[in-house]
């Protein structure tokens, strides 16, 4: 049992120098944790992607007003299992499979992404891809089902 | 001793086969080939840890602050375990690292495909339309853990700097 004993002990100093060195160098560099400006919110949001993020209140007001529509980025099985109501279901990954229903959403509306809420970044990239087709307000409801849930809002399961 | 017949190999076969595994050459060809390629592939996350923040939080398994922390350490781990490999330093650990590494990003790519992620690798480069995930990928890596279990359980170390250094007599 040598062998793992040596490399376990030789495994740990090769990760532990890792650490150092990747800290000092982000720190000088001021790269990574140490950039300028650095905020969960830079972490999550791609560069180029002026994205609105609002709060559940926000998304409240949005949804009980009638002036947006809600779009689910999640997988069909999770918005099958309960969603917002009325929200329509456009997983990121088929982004380019459902073309013709993109095309078909309505601009007048306010189009509001989610998914689960802070830990995923679908509703982000889902944005993005709107934007990118040239609907002009795209806002994210970042909090997402989780918090949606949360607080109690009115849902729709489609699943029997 | 009397074999039955079969597919079984026989012991000539498998001497055979333990030979060219610890053939020194073999041995040194798959330690730099490793070892180069991890250190090829360190250096543009080192250079950018931000984008790899993004590529980690493209798999959706950690995201934030805790994506950042990884794309800080993880490029490190792959340099320094790159260096380690081709020089011949601490190579159990490295050969440890590495494919305990490789298991895990497998997991990650299986997973991310299982939810019908369609991102970006973030394995060589951080260019969000290069290297699509899929699974080729997974192929991949189970071939560099081959690798890495091979140099992990193999004896004969020749040409590196460990066997180099303990080839000095104690002084007594």
């Amino acid at each position: 049992m040598t062998r793992w004993h040596a490399g376990l002990r030789e495994a740990a100093i090769i990760a532990l120098s890792a650490s150092v060195f990747g800290f000092v160098y982000t720190g000088i560099m001021r790269k990574g944790l140490f950039a300028e400006g650095y905020s969960q919110e830079s972490a999550v949001s791609r560069p180029g992607s002026p994205s609105t993020i609002i709060h559940v209140d926000e998304a409240r007001e949005l949804y009980e007003s009638g002036r947006a529509l809600f779009i689910d980025a999640r997988h069909p099985f999770e918005f099958a299992m309960g969603h917002i109501p009325n929200a329509i279901n456009i997983p990121l990954g088929e982004f380019e499979k459902r073309e013709s229903q993109i095309d078909s959403l309505p601009r007048d509306k306010v189009l509001v992404t989610y998914c689960d809420g802070v830990q995923c970044n679908s509703s982000i990239g889902l944005a993005a891809r709107l934007r990118e087709a040239g609907f002009q307000n795209v806002q994210i409801f970042f909090g997402g089902w989780n918090e949606w849930q949360a607080r109690n809002l009115p849902i729709t399961k489609s699943m029997q | 001793m009397e074999r039955v017949a079969g597919k079984k190999p026989s012991d000539n076969e498998v001497d055979a086969m333990i030979r060219i595994l610890s053939n020194e050459y073999n041995l040194l060809t798959a330690r730099v080939f490793l070892g180069v390629l991890f250190v090829v592939i360190s250096i543009d996350k080192i250079a950018d840890p931000a984008a790899f923040a993004r590529s980690i939080s493209d798999y959706r398994i950690v995201t934030g602050t805790p994506a950042m922390v990884l794309a800080t350490v993880l490029p490190w781990v792959e340099l320094l375990c790159g260096l380690a490999l081709a020089f011949g330093i601490l190579l159990r650990g490295s050969s440890l690292l590495i494919g305990s590494l490789l298991i895990v990003f497998t997991f990650a790519v299986a997973s991310a495909l299982l939810r019908d992620l369609d991102i970006s690798c973030g394995c060589f480069t951080q260019a969000p339309s290069a290297d699509r995930i899929g699974w080729l990928k997974i192929g991949e890596n189970i071939v560099l853990l081959a690798l890495a279990a091979y140099l992990f359980f193999s004896r004969n170390h020749r040409f590196s700097l460990d066997e180099y250094v303990r080839s000095f007599p104690p002084r007594s």
